[in-house]
């Protein structure tokens, strides 16, 4: 009886205590590891608030930057030119990211499609100074700059974004929904355009909306494409426009305090846009998921 | 749910009512045939087993096309095999009437005495109302019906008992008696003919009540 | 002992009374056998009875004609042989089965005869499969318009995420049926035997079904488009009983319109369903195996009387 006892007991023992006390300190490792990637983005987010607290007023927002000497003013160019070049280099990248990833996923040949694939990764790892200054010998040199030229510097780095954003999604759409449809005898466009996409839209906003946050924080593209601009709000694509990240980058430079000030407090607009665009991503991948398992 | 298979049973089924009607037709016949000592009505009886087996062989394939395509179960399961075994039942009943038309066209020739053909008429009448009573009890699952088969199977024994007695009677007649021996296999014909009816009635017993056992047995005559 | 002469002539001229009687009980056996109809006195009248074996009214060599006729089909998957050398002919408004054990290529044979095998790359597909006379891998056959005549049931139900309606809608629309779409799309529904389930819900997603429903929406969305065969690829595996059941009285329904072609491992279910069923076994090689058919033939002879050895093995559960 006490044989049987010790080989079924289910009481801890000196090995399950040792296991307890390592899981306890495995937890605790990657708890400690989360808790500090919280703790930078609120102490970055917190500081640059402070920081740029005293800057954000309705002038802000509203006004574009003083003449030289004067005080007040605001960065209200900077706000609409980002507006303007993110704009144009969504619907440049957009469509574009689309078709590829749809070319990949469903017409390409394997071996080509892998090559294609590859070539997004090369491409979303670019240093984007490098795009920039492509983009400026390709498009600048000889005919100046333009708020179009420094979109589609941005759209490039977005292209391999949405493409892998949509790319993923639709390897999502399992096979058998395809074999449904081809099946009836729709054609591989019809059964993509009909089918698969509907299905897909979810992921692809989220895949846009994460393309859009990261190149409205991009600067290096825009140094050489839309840098030299007036200082006046322009809503034309065809001048050159100032952009948020470069305006904090002029901004810092400055000798007046209040110039600081105002960078701090565009960082702080631009860390909320990225903050908000996120979670929205975040929200509709949820909800997309949600439908998809039906 | 699972139309075709409850079609296919009651396809056989009806089938097998369709062989039982001509079971009668033929017992009619053969009766017929001996109390008018009609040889060409005999033959056609004889004949006319040939639609019995038919009929016969019909149904056992179709009984085994059942079990192999549709694995019947529960009352569905003890519904085929009741079928088998009444289609079997049918079939000597059928052969039976081949028997008493052959015995008849053997003594053809012979005057028939008038007590025996009215026991054979008797008990010819009996017999056909056991058939009628083991189908239609089948057909609506009546217990009850079928078990009084037993009784009236007992007035058919009675029936043939006498008929063996007269025949004896008639013993001192030479000229008589090897019609008298013919006659008695046909009494026992009928005799089997009814037997065949209260096995059918105890298929439908089997049916009902799922227990498969004879209403009595013939080796235990205490009622045991 | 002897019998008596006198006695044999004498009755052998029996009296005209007893003629007469003779007479008609000799004609009710033959009006009985003749026409079936009887006198009152005797039994209630009864014509004679069929009792057809499933197919078998249906399968006289005359008015067969073949869907499909394959010769010498090889399916491999890249260097892998999956079917080997298959002959086999289709019937036209029959139920055929494909049954056999894992792995033996029933879903393979299946797909090649709609082009599904297109879709995996690595497919290659050597003989003939021809449709109505034409061979579907043919030069210059178009797999969508063999997609349009020859339909698809998978084994799980893969609705669209639309609409009940739409699920159906969407291949008419597709294909250019739009004439009528309600009526196309309740009338797919009810041959389906789904629309008294749903009609008071069309708009709602499909994935509110369960999966019998789900199954026979499918089945209503590849009828709608009036296809001319439609294969089934185990499309009970995935459902419960009751639902099982539902689709197989609905399959005896439709071969009435279409010729089916179902692949299922539940060999009962061939059994229940099947006028024709064929029985692919593996053949062991040493690059592992491959798919051959063995034998096909008439449901009941396959299930009562198979020709082949493993045939009886596979169906008595014996092997495989």
């Amino acid at each position: 009886m006490a044989v049987d006892a010790a080989r079924f007991s289910l009481t801890p023992s000196p090995r399950t205590r040792r296991r307890k006390l390592v899981n306890l300190l495995m937890q605790a490792l990657a708890t400690i590891a989360a808790l500090a990637a919280v703790a930078v983005l609120a102490v970055v987010i917190i500081s640059v608030a402070r920081r740029g607290a005293t800057a954000l007023n309705w002038d802000f927002f509203t006004k574009t930057a003083a003449t030289f000497g004067q005080s007040g003013g605001g960065v209200a160019n900077a706000l609409v030119g980002s507006l303007v070049i993110v704009a144009i280099a969504t619907v440049m990248a957009v469509p574009v990211g689309i078709l590829v990833a749809l070319y990949v996923s469903e017409f390409a040949p394997p071996r080509i499609a892998d090559f294609v694939r590859l070539v997004l990764d090369v491409l979303n790892g670019l240093p984007s100074i490098i795009i920039g200054i492509f983009v400026f010998g390709l498009l600048v040199v000889g005919s100046g700059q333009a708020a179009w030229k420094g979109s589609f510097a941005l759209a490039i780095i977005m292209l391999p974004l949405v493409a892998r954003a949509t790319q993923e999604v639709l390897a999502l759409v399992p096979t058998t929904l395809r074999e449904g449809a081809l099946a009836l005898g729709a054609s591989r466009w019809r059964t993509v355009v009909g089918v698969v996409l509907p299905t897909t839209l979810g992921g692809i906003l989220t895949g846009t909306v994460l393309a859009v946050a990261r190149a409205a924080g991009e600067t290096a593209p825009l140094l050489f494409t839309t840098s030299i601009a007036a200082n006046t709000v322009t809503w034309d694509p065809r001048q050159p426009v100032l952009s948020i990240p470069y305006d904090i980058f002029v901004l810092s430079e400055s000798a007046d305090p209040a110039d600081h000030a105002r960078a701090w407090a565009l960082g702080f607009v631009l860390i909320s846009f990225v903050l908000v665009t996120s979670l929205t991503a975040r929200l509709l991948l949820v909800r997309y998921r949600k439908r998809l398992e039906g | 749910m699972r139309v075709t298979f409850q079609e296919e049973l009651e396809q056989v089924e009806a089938a097998l009512q369709e062989e039982g009607d001509y079971v009668l037709r033929a017992l009619r016949a053969a009766v017929n045939a001996l109390e008018q000592a009609d040889a060409e009505l005999a033959d056609e009886v004889i004949a006319f087993d040939d639609e019995v087996d038919q009929r016969y062989f019909s149904i056992q394939e179709g009984i085994q096309s059942l079990l192999a395509r549709q694995t019947p179960v529960a009352v569905d399961l003890r519904l085929v095999l009741a079928m088998l075994h009444a289609n079997l039942h049918l079939e000597r009943m059928g052969d039976y009437c081949v028997t008493i038309a052959k015995l008849t066209k053997l003594v053809s020739d012979v005057e028939p005495d008038e007590g025996l053909v009215q026991a054979f008429e008797e008990m010819g009448q009996r017999a056909e109302e056991m058939i009628r009573v083991a189908l239609d009890s089948f057909q609506r699952r009546d217990l009850e019906a079928a078990s009084s088969l037993v009784d009236l199977d007992e007035l058919i024994d009675r029936a043939n008992r006498r008929a063996v007695e007269r025949v004896l009677d008639l013993g001192g007649d030479i000229s008589k008696r090897e019609w008298g021996l013919r006659m008695i296999v046909v009494s026992r014909c009928l005799e089997r003919i009814g037997d065949h009816a209260v096995d059918i009635g105890e298929q439908t017993a089997f049916l009902i009540t799922g227990e498969f056992r004879e209403f009595t047995d013939a080796s235990h005559t205490d009622g045991s | 002992m002897g019998r008596d002469p006198t006695q044999a002539r004498r009755a052998s001229s029996p009296p005209a009374g007893l003629e007469r009687a003779r007479r008609q009980s000799r004609h009710a056996l033959h009006d009985g056998i003749a026409s079936g109809a009887l006198e009152a006195d005797t039994m209630h009248a009864v014509a004679p009875i069929e009792i057809a074996q499933p197919g078998e009214a249906r399968l006289s060599a005359a008015n067969r004609e073949a869907v499909f006729e394959t010769r010498g089909l090889n399916v491999s998957y890249g260097k892998a042989l999956a079917v080997a050398s298959v002959d086999l002919s289709i019937y036209r408004n029959l139920v055929t089965a494909i049954i056999g054990p894992s792995g033996c290529g029933k879903s393979t044979f299946l797909r090649s005869l709609n082009r599904m095998n297109d879709l995996v790359p690595s497919a290659r597909v050597e003989g003939e499969v021809l449709y109505h006379g034409q061979n579907i891998y043919g030069d210059g056959v178009d797999p969508v318009e063999v997609r349009r005549r020859i339909g698809m049931v998978f084994q799980k139900p893969n609705p669209f995420p639309k609409s009940i309606y739409d699920n159906v809608a969407w291949g008419l629309r597709v294909l250019g049926m739009k004439d009528d779409l309600d009526g196309r799309v309740e009338r797919a529904l009810t041959q389906a035997a789904l629309w008294d389930e749903v009609k008071d819900r069309l708009k709602k997603s499909a994935f509110g079904l369960s999966g019998g429903q789900q199954q026979r929406l499918c089945l209503a969305r590849a009828i709608a488009v009036e296809p001319d065969v439609v294969l089934l690829d185990e499309p009970a595996s995935a459902l419960d009983p009751i639902a099982t059941s539902k689709i197989e009285d609905l399959m005896h329904e439709l071969k009435n319109d279409y010729t089916l072609v179902i692949v299922t491992h539940n060999m009962q279910q061939a059994a229940r369903v099947a006028d024709m069923t064929a029985f692919f076994t593996l053949e062991r090689t040493e690059s592992g195996g491959h798919g051959v058919l063995v034998e096909y033939d008439e449901t009941p002879k396959i299930f009562t009387q198979p020709a082949d050895k493993r045939t009886e093995g596979y169906v008595t559960g014996r092997f495989g």
